[in-house]
């Protein structure tokens, strides 16, 4: 539409003189599009020439092997991630993920915002369990400004984190099977979560994005509302895990398609440096809330299944056994709540000394770990963070190889990524 | 008076285009209208005067020609509303099993759901992707929706109430079946497309193994009736449900009942339409009312397997027990009370009932119910119990109403059965499904066969 | 606090390590020069007494002088998490080995770390942008990294007002650009 006298569009003169016209994505030379198609082969995977080994090496095309995107749009992957399969006939003979779709530039603007505002920044990365990403940087930004947290806080932040532990594995349990195509326990852990969801809403005030960690302890005390839900829950909580488990535990065709899929051996979980449920059902014991306690948790009483083959079964039934623990540690925290403040004294505006600092603490996918450096200012110089579905996605290029398409989804789907915290 | 003429011919030429310009749309499809309407009416009466006579007398020549005909329309046009129901039912009772409502706002209790989707359907745009075949595009649905449609011809609904009762019934039957792979196959290769093209294959292959367990495995029913026509198979079930196929045949319905699961492409055996990997399978390009014919030619496949359980092994459409009480109907002869008769009593039924009904709503709504909302409430209930009323008498009277109620009961627990599974098991993956079919359906149909002939040929002796 | 960790990184490092070990909290620190990384982590990861299996975290840093690549690590033997600080990467041509040869989870952290600094790591088979297009030009967590100036590249080129005010695009006589107050080590 004509706005401007003389312009076509708004954006057809840029201030650095450089003209619009002829820089339509058509132009590319890259991009092939319909108009192509006639003239042989139409193969858009990879528009450009192939820059490193490992690329050459993925998109050369043996005999009989094709090129399948599971692409950004797809009912099955866990957020906007691209898969690019080779596939021989039905079976995947090589993968390469693509990421970056949901990446939002948290670190940057982590880096321009003050140190309350980075608790909200950070909350999206994964959303699903937003507040083990608050704990690990309010850990770090702790050990920046030697604060010392109350008691009650670190109670109150156990009891909040491990409820939102046993919402995000219902929900990967619901997750998992969706994918291998049963419609009904999504909806169930929908249910569950949605009431644990309600509780926490009543203590943070917010359903999925809580924003409740603060430097020094947490934003809100325990009130009565959450209490009487919470009370609710636990009087329920066994059974209904219990009964939901066994929706599935016990589903022959379940088992059938995640036993022995997508084995992860011991040796190369380390090496991938994978942690949490994937790495326990691989064997390795490995627990940031006892290999490097934070917290409560060296009062708490509570066990680390560990599971040794390392298939999506495996990862599976650790989450559902995890579950039972947190249900332990939710009692013992209930049980054993001492009384006090729920913040520690600190002043309006946060400077910390210059230094640097690594928080770290288990989240339902693995370890969150957040490295910040502080020049003396109110904002974080660096802010680092890492992320448990990163590194967790990784191992897919080694695990899928060898399997059929159907249990791409299998193994994507017990690894348990979430795309916001892989992405940034 | 020449200037005159003139000028009114002149007038009546223009007159056309000139009133039609100063008039508004919705006047201008008035005068359409009536215009095609008298038309119409007036081409029919001279028809039926001038060509009733020569027609009517073709038509009682060639009985058996226009029975066909007209059992075949009858049967291609009863399959939407057949789809519409079953869609309505998946929807309603996943989600009940799912704790949710489902479809609760369009119609009561969401029942015109169904409609809406094929309006919906109806209403997108019609575009075929870029590299596709644009024939076979269109075609393929064409192929798999007639495919399953045809199969109906053939299933006894009622004493009677048969397309037509081949003698080879049971062959055509699974002949045209096969038919649908056929249809998928022209679905995933057309489309242009990777995903279409996995689910086309993985189409054909599933429905092509599963065909082989499934027809072995009605050859034990074929041998115990004699006869591959299936009104003969109903027949020969009929006494008490103790005569049903099933209690002769257990191996036989289950490996039946698992290979009809493949064949209509439902969960857990439903690679095919995997929407969690392939998309939508072979329909992933398609969309609007081409997409709208795979999903009919789907649930009447359903609806098609059902049945054919229904006949082969639960009896079709004999009841599963008489009425113990003998009962002497005789005098009740409603093709004697004449039209005006039947008028009457339609009237008399709805006034006095709706405004017995209207009463009865206000005395249990306690007499908070004004003038129109209870005569609303008093016709809706008084038409529900009408119509249950008139169902019961034709129930009793008519031999054919019977049977067609426990086809349909009987059809429509399978039905039910079906969404019931793909509401609680997850998928089968692709290789697990096929080893299934050949290393496990296979030698138990075979296993089946041979006992079964073993023991016809050992009891006839 | 483990002392007995900062005696037994100086009796296997004792050459390598740049400056003393710096120990705060539950934390110890060492730096090393980029060329020695290899040869540290692979004392760090394998001798008996230090074993270092797993790779917490491998993350990129620009100081505003220098770059660093920093690893986290962490071992069954000690209580403390361990720091390795590559410090002196040079910002304008930042290249250092890779850590892919006993960690390949190094693989995509690098790639990030390459995406957003610009570090070069030598080794690594897969070094391509991991979350920007592939065609993208600037680094983003560079210090000098400027939005509008990268915008002006895009096809949207001066669409909202702050691309539209006039920004040099060469930045680098102005050393106050970018760069924090107290100076980052």
């Amino acid at each position: 539409m004509a706005t401007a006298a003389g312009a076509a569009h708004p954006w057809a003169t840029s201030p650095s003189g450089k003209s619009t016209a002829g820089r339509q994505s058509t132009d590319d030379p890259r991009i092939t599009l319909d108009r192509q198609v006639g003239a042989g082969l139409y193969e858009p995977i990879p528009p450009y020439p192939t820059r490193t080994e490992r690329e050459g090496e993925f998109y050369s095309l043996g005999d009989g092997e094709m090129f399948l995107n599971v692409g950004p749009h797809h009912p099955a992957t866990h957020g906007v991630l691209r898969l690019v399969l080779k596939l021989s006939g039905e079976q995947i003979v090589d993968v390469d993920p693509v990421l970056g779709y949901l990446h939002r530039g948290v670190e940057k603007i982590c880096e321009n915002s003050d140190y309350y505002h980075v608790i909200d920044q950070v909350d999206p990365l994964e959303y699903i369990s937003s507040l083990f990403q608050e704990w690990a940087a309010v850990l770090s930004f702790e050990k920046l400004m030697d604060v010392r947290v109350p008691r009650r806080a670190e109670y109150i932040r156990v009891l909040s984190g491990e409820l939102l532990r046993v919402a995000s594995h219902t929900l990967y349990m619901g997750f998992l099977a969706l994918d291998l195509g049963g419609l009904t326990p999504i909806l169930y852990g929908f249910i569950e979560r949605d009431e644990i969801v309600e509780m926490l809403a009543a203590l943070t005030g917010a359903r999925m994005l809580f924003n409740y960690y603060r430097i020094g302890g947490v934003n809100g005390d325990l009130n009565h509302e959450f209490m009487s839900r919470l009370g609710d829950w636990m009087s329920r909580a066994a059974r209904q895990t219990e009964a939901s488990a066994g929706l599935l535990n016990e589903n022959e065709i379940f088992v059938r398609r995640t036993r022995g899929v997508g084995k992860m051996d011991r040796e190369t979980a380390l090496r991938f440096g994978v942690t949490g449920g994937n790495l326990r059902a691989a064997g390795v014991p490995f627990d940031v809330r006892r290999a490097h306690p934070y917290s409560v948790y060296p009062e708490l009483e509570f066990n680390i299944p560990t599971r040794q083959e390392g298939d999506s079964l495996a990862r599976y039934l650790i989450r559902v056994d995890e579950v039972r623990e947190s249900i332990k540690i939710i009692d013992q925290c209930l049980h054993g709540m001492p009384d006090g403040p729920i913040m520690a004294r600190l002043p309006r505006l946060l400077r910390p000394r210059p230094g640097r600092a690594w928080g770290a603490c288990e989240g339902p996918r693995g370890m969150m770990g957040v490295y910040s450096i502080s020049d003396g200012s109110d904002q974080p110089f660096r802010f680092r963070i890492h992320d448990p579905s990163f590194v967790n996605l990784q191992t897919v290029p080694t695990l899928l190889p060898g399997n059929l398409l159907a249990d791409t989804m299998a193994i994507v789907a017990s690894l348990d990524p979430v795309m916001g915290g892989i992405d940034k | 008076m020449r200037a005159s003429m003139t000028s009114v011919l002149a007038f009546a030429r223009d007159l056309p285009a000139g009133v039609m310009a100063r008039l508004s749309i919705q006047e201008r499809i008035a005068i359409i209208f009536t215009v095609l309407a008298i038309g119409g009416a007036a081409t029919t009466v001279i028809a039926i005067v001038w060509l009733g006579p020569p027609l009517t007398d073709f038509l009682g020549a060639n009985q058996p020609l226009v029975r066909f005909v007209v059992a075949a329309t009858a049967i291609l046009m009863l399959t939407v509303p057949t789809a519409f129901v079953l869609i309505y039912l998946e929807l309603k009772v996943i989600a009940r099993m799912n704790l949710r409502v489902g479809p609760n706002r369009v119609g009561p209790w969401g029942s015109a759901m169904s409609v809406i989707h094929g309006l919906k359907v109806l209403s997108k745009e019609d575009f075929a992707p870029t590299g596709a075949d644009f024939t076979v595009f269109t075609l393929a649905p064409v192929v798999t929706y007639m495919a399953s449609v045809m199969t109906l011809l053939v299933i006894p609904f009622a004493p009677g109430l048969i397309g037509q009762d081949l003698n080879i019934g049971l062959l055509y039957f699974f002949a045209m079946s096969g038919l649908t792979v056929v249809g998928l196959l022209m679905a995933g290769w057309s489309s242009f497309n990777k995903y279409s093209l996995l689910g086309g294959l993985r189409s054909a292959a599933q429905m092509i193994s599963y065909e082989v367990p499934l027809t072995l495995s009605v050859v034990g029913v074929i041998l115990l009736a004699g006869t591959m026509s299936l009104n003969s198979i109903v027949l020969a079930q009929s006494g008490s449900f103790l005569d049903w196929f099933v209690f002769k045949q257990p191996l036989a319905w289950l490996i039946f009942f698992i290979a009809a699961t493949a064949e209509a492409n439902r969960t857990p055996l439903d690679m095919t339409e995997a929407d969690s990997e392939i998309v939508a399978g072979f329909a992933t390009e398609y969309s609007g009312m081409r997409f709208g014919f795979f999903f009919f030619a789907e649930y009447v496949n359903v609806f098609i397997v059902s049945a054919l359980a229904t006949t082969l092994f639960f009896g079709g459409w004999t009841a599963p027990f008489q009425w113990p009480w003998t009962y002497n109907l005789n005098w009740f002869q409603p093709l004697s009370f004449g039209f005006f008769g039947w008028l009457g009593i339609l009237l008399a039924g709805l006034l006095l009932g709706s405004y017995f009904f209207g009463l009865l709503a206000r005395l249990v709504g306690g007499r908070t119910w004004g003038l129109w909302p209870s005569v609303t409430m008093g016709l809706l209930v008084d038409l529900v119990v009408m119509v249950g009323l008139i169902g019961l008498a034709g129930f009793v009277a008519f031999n054919w109403v019977q049977g067609l109620v426990w086809f349909m009961a009987k059809t429509y627990f399978f039905v039910i059965v079906f969404v019931w599974m793909r509401a609680t098991l997850p998928r089968v993956r692709v290789d697990q499904l096929m080893s299934f079919a050949w290393k496990w359906l296979l030698p138990a149909s075979l296993l089946n066969l041979f006992v079964t002939a073993t023991a016809v040929v050992l009891l006839n002796r | 606090m483990d002392r007995s960790l900062k005696a037994r990184l100086e009796a296997r490092l004792g050459s390598q390590l740049r400056g003393s070990v710096y120990q705060r909290g539950d934390e110890t620190e060492i730096r090393v020069d980029p060329g020695s990384v290899p040869e540290v982590l692979t004392v760090l990861h394998d001798s008996v007494d230090l074993h270092f299996e797993i790779l917490a975290d491998l993350a990129g840093v620009d100081t505003g002088e220098v770059m660093q690549v920093v690893y986290h690590l962490w071992s069954p033997m000690t209580s403390d998490w361990l720091r390795v600080i590559a410090d002196g990467i040079s910002r304008e041509d930042p290249r250092t080995p890779s850590a892919t040869f006993i960690w390949t989870g190094a693989e995509w952290l690098e790639r990030e770390a390459y995406d957003m600094f610009g570090i070069v790591f030598e080794g690594n088979r897969d070094l391509r942008r991991i979350f920007m297009p592939p065609d993208y030009t600037s680094f983003p967590l560079r210090k000098d990294f400027l939005l509008p100036d990268d915008a002006a590249r895009s096809p949207g080129a001066g669409v909202r007002h702050v691309e539209r005010a006039h920004v040099p695009a060469d930045l680098a006589d102005d050393p106050a650009a970018g760069i924090r107050r107290a100076p980052v080590s």
